[in-house]
């Protein structure tokens, strides 16, 4: 016991030389440190991405407009409006807010009672990209095979021929 | 007893490396300590106060240890404070991975360097490892190729 006990105080006394030499070299250095901050710290830490796993689909790929798949559409409801794929439902994206409960739930419903084994969700393409990041949120809910399609909306509007468009 | 001896001299590698992991981990807080204090804000444990004094002493407590490792100095003592200091660590580290934290480990780079030591589960169980290897430093060291012997046999 007493061996412990002087190992104890050999390693209290370390500490203790240490940190005296540390304030003399910290008062001794130019650019010291203030010994108690008086400003916060401006902490940018990434907070931790919500949401489940979501795949990634070619624009070209042909069972995004089969019957099996159901399909999303993030883009604002004026870009909606003005052009969308057959049977797509709009659920805008907001990359400030998340996306309300009550319409993801709606959403689960809908995809429940349509049949489909998989969903689609296609943005506004830009990176990052607003389909890729409701995919997400619609996966972290528990829904399963969901998949954004790479570009989304402007990559599909350029291969007009591949995408039968509904237009208003 | 051959064991015992045996586990002397595994120490002897052990207490080296733990002295040079300690050293190389407190060389870029001290060039630099205002990011390492930056590092300990992230973490959000401590309180404001504290932040800057830890940033300023941990550092020098680490190459005080760490040197001693090494040279086989007070071998016991030393490694006493590197088990006290990786259990801290792991439990800051813990503490940031339940909060899901996204950020630096700050061990050996600064927070602006998080692709390199970012914080997961490996560096926790790293830490462990260190943790472990202290305390077989602590039990099973006998100062052998250390300065501490060599100071006993020159005095008469």
């Amino acid at each position: 016991m007493p061996g412990l006990l002087r190992i104890l105080l050999e390693a209290i006394a370390v500490s203790a030389v240490a940190v005296v030499i540390s304030l003399l070299f910290n008062a001794l250095r130019p650019a010291g440190l203030e010994l108690i901050a008086r400003t916060p710290y401006q902490i940018l830490v990434p907070c931790p991405e919500p949401g489940g796993p979501v795949q990634v689909v070619q624009p070209t790929n042909p069972w995004i407009l089969s019957a099996r798949t159901f399909l999303v559409d993030a883009r604002s409801p004026q870009e909606f409006d003005l052009w969308h794929l057959p049977k797509a439902v709009n659920l805008p994206y907001d990359w400030l807010d998340p996306v309300p409960e009550d319409r993801l739930l709606e959403l689960a419903k809908s995809i429940a009672a349509s049949g489909a084994n998989r969903v689609a969700v296609y943005g506004d393409g830009g990176r990052p990209d607003s389909g890729e990041h409701l995919g997400k949120e619609i996966s972290g809910r528990g829904i399963k095979n969901v998949f954004f399609v790479a570009g989304g909306a402007p990559t599909m509007l350029a291969r007009p021929s591949h995408h039968r468009s509904e237009e208003r | 007893m051959r064991a015992t001896r045996l586990a002397a001299w595994l120490a002897v590698p052990a207490r080296w490396y733990l002295g040079v992991v300690f050293v190389g981990a407190c060389l870029h807080k001290i060039a630099d300590p205002g990011s390492f204090a930056l590092d300990i804000a992230t973490y959000d444990i401590l309180p404001l106060a504290l932040v800057n004094l830890v940033a300023i002493t941990l550092p020098w407590i680490e190459l005080g240890a760490g040197g001693m490792l090494f040279a086989g100095w007070r071998v016991r003592a030393a490694s006493l404070l590197v088990a006290v200091m990786m259990a801290v660590f792991i439990l800051a580290l813990l503490i940031a991975l339940t909060r899901g934290l996204d950020m630096s480990c700050g061990c050996f780079a600064s927070q602006g360097a998080e692709e390199e030591d970012p914080i997961s589960r490996v560096t926790v169980l790293r830490d462990l490892v260190w943790l472990g290897l202290a305390f077989f430093v602590f039990a099973f060291d006998r100062g052998l190729l250390g300065i501490n012997r060599w100071l006993q046999r020159r005095s008469p």
